[in-house]
C-alpha cells in the first residue's frame, strides 16, 4: 500500500464559505470545475484547486491510498468508481510530478 | 487546477499584528512612532490567536513598534505556532543576539527580517537616530542566520537610499539573505510629517521602479518584493499579483496592540475589534473594507488605461494625503 502524503512545506486552507457556494451551484446544475475552493501557498505562489481537486488533496493525509481515495471520492459526489478512478489517478499523477504530493509507505 | 483569484478570501492570509507602538528607536519615516495604545496581556494575546487559527489565517507578521520590546513575544510566538499558524516578523534588530535569536528559532519563527535603510552604516545610524544601529541590524543577520532562522531584509525606499539599493542587495547577499522587500514610502506617522524631506516625487518614483524592476528581472539569487500596486502601471509589468491594487483588507488586515483591527498599519481607520466583535461580520460586511476592496476611479484615475490594474495605487497613500480612498495615489506619475 502506497500512503499519498501533501508536501509539508505547503500551506493550504480550504475557502469554506466559497466552497458552500459551489456546491449550491453544483446542484443547482451549474459548471464549477474551475472555480477554486482550496487555496495552497508555498514558495511566494498561490494556487487554487477546485471541488474535487480539494477534497482529493485534503484526503492526502498520509492514511489513505489512492484507491482509498477514489472510494470516498465517489461515494461523496455519488458517481462509480469506473467513472472517476481515471481523473483521480490524472490528478494525483499531475500533484506527484510537482511534488506537491509524495508517496509515502 | 484553476488560478484566477477573483472571489473574495474567506479569511485574510496575512494579519499584521502590532503587540505594542513601543520602540526603542525614533526613524524618520516610522509611521507608528507616535502612536500610543492601551497593550493587551498575554492572555488576550493567546485568545487572538485561538480566533486567527479558527479562522484558519495562515501567516502572522509581528511588526511594531519593536516586537521584541514584549517579553511574552516568544510566548505568543509558541502558542500561535502550536496552533499551525506560520510566525514570521520585522525587526530592528537592535536587541536580537545570539540568545535572542536562539529563542526566536525555539519558537516558531519561520523568518525574520531585519531593516536596513543603508548599506552605509552611518547614513543607516543617522536615519535611525542611533549610533551603533547598523552594526547590531547586520550582526542581528548574521545571528538568526547560526540559529538557523531563516532571515529577509526590509528597507522602506526614501530619499536616502533610491540611488543605492544595489548596495542593499549586496549587503543582504553577503550576509546570506535570500529575500529583500524594497518597501514603498508611506506617508503616515513620521513619515508624513517628514515626507518633503524623505518622499521622491513621482518621476523619480517611475525611474526607480523601471531600474528595480530590471534588477529584479537579472537576479536570480535574492528575490526581490515590491509592495506597490502603481507599478501596475509600468509599461510591459507582467506579474500577475493575487489582487489588484493594494492587498491590504483583501489579502491582509493589521492588528492594533488593543486588538483593534485595521486594513492596514497605515490605514488608521479601525474596522472593529477581534476581541469583542464577530470575525466574520467584520470581515465580509465592514463598510470601511467593502469600500477599499471596491473603489471607485477619481481625478486623473477616471478614464487611465492602467486604472483595471492599478486601481489607484497605493490605498493608504491617497487616503493620508487626500482623506479619500479613491483619490489617485500621490506617487502616480501618469
Ligand atoms: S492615474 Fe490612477 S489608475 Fe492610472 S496609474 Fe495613476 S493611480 Fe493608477
Amino acid at each position: 500500500m502506497s500512503l499519498l502524503v501533501r508536501n509539508p512545506d505547503i500551506v493550504w486552507r480550504t475557502e469554506q464559505r466559497r466552497e458552500q457556494e459551489v456546491i449550491e451551484a453544483l446542484e443547482r446544475g451549474e459548471e464549477v470545475a474551475e472555480r477554486g475552493t482550496v487555496i495552497l501557498m508555498f514558495s511566494g505562489m498561490m494556487h487554487q484547486l477546485n471541488l474535487v481537486g480539494g477534497k482529493i488533496w485534503a484526503l492526502c493525509d498520509g492514511s489513505r491510498d489512492e484507491s482509498a481515495i477514489v472510494d470516498l471520492i465517489a461515494a461523496e459526489f455519488e458517481a462509480s468508481r469506473e467513472e472517476l478512478a481515471g481523473d483521480v489517478n490524472e490528478f494525483i499523477a499531475d500533484l506527484l510530478q510537482r511534488g506537491w504530493l509524495r508517496h509515502d509507505g | 487546477m484553476t488560478d484566477n483569484f477573483t472571489d473574495l478570501f474567506s479569511a485574510p492570509l496575512t494579519i499584521n499584528w502590532t503587540l505594542s507602538f513601543r520602540c526603542n528607536f525614533v526613524c524618520s519615516h516610522c509611521y507608528s512612532r507616535d502612536e500610543v495604545c492601551e497593550e493587551l496581556s498575554t492572555a488576550d494575546h493567546c485568545r487572538i490567536v485561538d480566533v486567527l487559527a479558527e479562522k484558519k489565517v495562515p501567516f502572522v507578521n509581528f511588526g511594531g513598534g519593536e516586537p521584541l520590546i514584549r517579553s511574552d513575544l516568544y510566548e505568543i510566538a509558541r502558542y500561535a505556532t502550536k496552533k499551525g499558524l506560520n510566525v514570521s516578523m520585522n525587526s530592528n534588530g537592535w536587541l536580537l543576539d545570539a540568545e535572542a535569536a536562539k529563542s526566536l528559532m525555539e519558537s516558531g519563527f519561520r523568518s525574520v527580517g531585519i531593516s536596513i535603510d543603508s548599506a552605509e552604516a552611518a547614513l543607516h545610524d543617522d536615519f535611525r537616530d542611533q549610533p551603533g544601529s547598523f552594526e547590531r541590524a547586520v550582526a542581528a543577520l548574521d545571528h538568526l542566520q547560526a540559529a538557523g532562522v531563516k532571515t529577509t531584509m526590509s528597507s522602506v525606499i526614501s530619499r536616502i537610499n533610491y540611488r543605492h539599493f544595489r548596495e542593499l542587495l549586496e549587503l543582504a547577499r553577503t550576509h546570506g539573505v535570500k529575500q529583500v522587500y524594497l518597501h514603498n514610502f508611506k506617508c503616515s506617522g513620521r513619515g508624513f510629517r517628514n515626507r518633503q524631506e524623505l518622499d521622491l516625487s513621482p518621476e523619480e518614483w517611475k525611474a526607480f521602479y523601471l531600474e528595480a524592476l530590471k534588477v529584479k528581472n537579472e537576479t536570480e539569487d535574492i528575490a526581490i518584493s515590491f509592495d506597490d500596486p502603481v507599478i501596475a502601471s509600468l509599461p510591459g509589468y507582467e506579474e500577475n499579483p493575487l489582487v489588484k491594487g493594494s492587498s491590504c483588507g483583501k489579502l491582509s488586515l493589521h492588528l492594533r496592540p488593543n486588538g483593534d483591527l485595521t486594513p492596514c498599519g497605515f490605514i488608521p481607520l479601525v474596522v472593529g475589534n477581534i476581541l469583542t466583535d464577530d470575525f466574520d461580520t467584520l470581515w465580509y460586511d465592514s463598510p470601511i473594507l467593502q469600500k477599499m476592496r471596491h473603489k471607485e476611479a477619481k481625478g486623473k484615475c477616471n478614464g487611465c488605461g492602467a486604472f483595471e490594474q492599478c486601481l489607484g495605487g497605493c490605498t493608504a497613500r491617497a487616503f493620508a494625503t487626500t482623506g479619500d480612498f479613491c483619490e489617485p495615489d500621490p506617487h502616480c506619475w501618469k
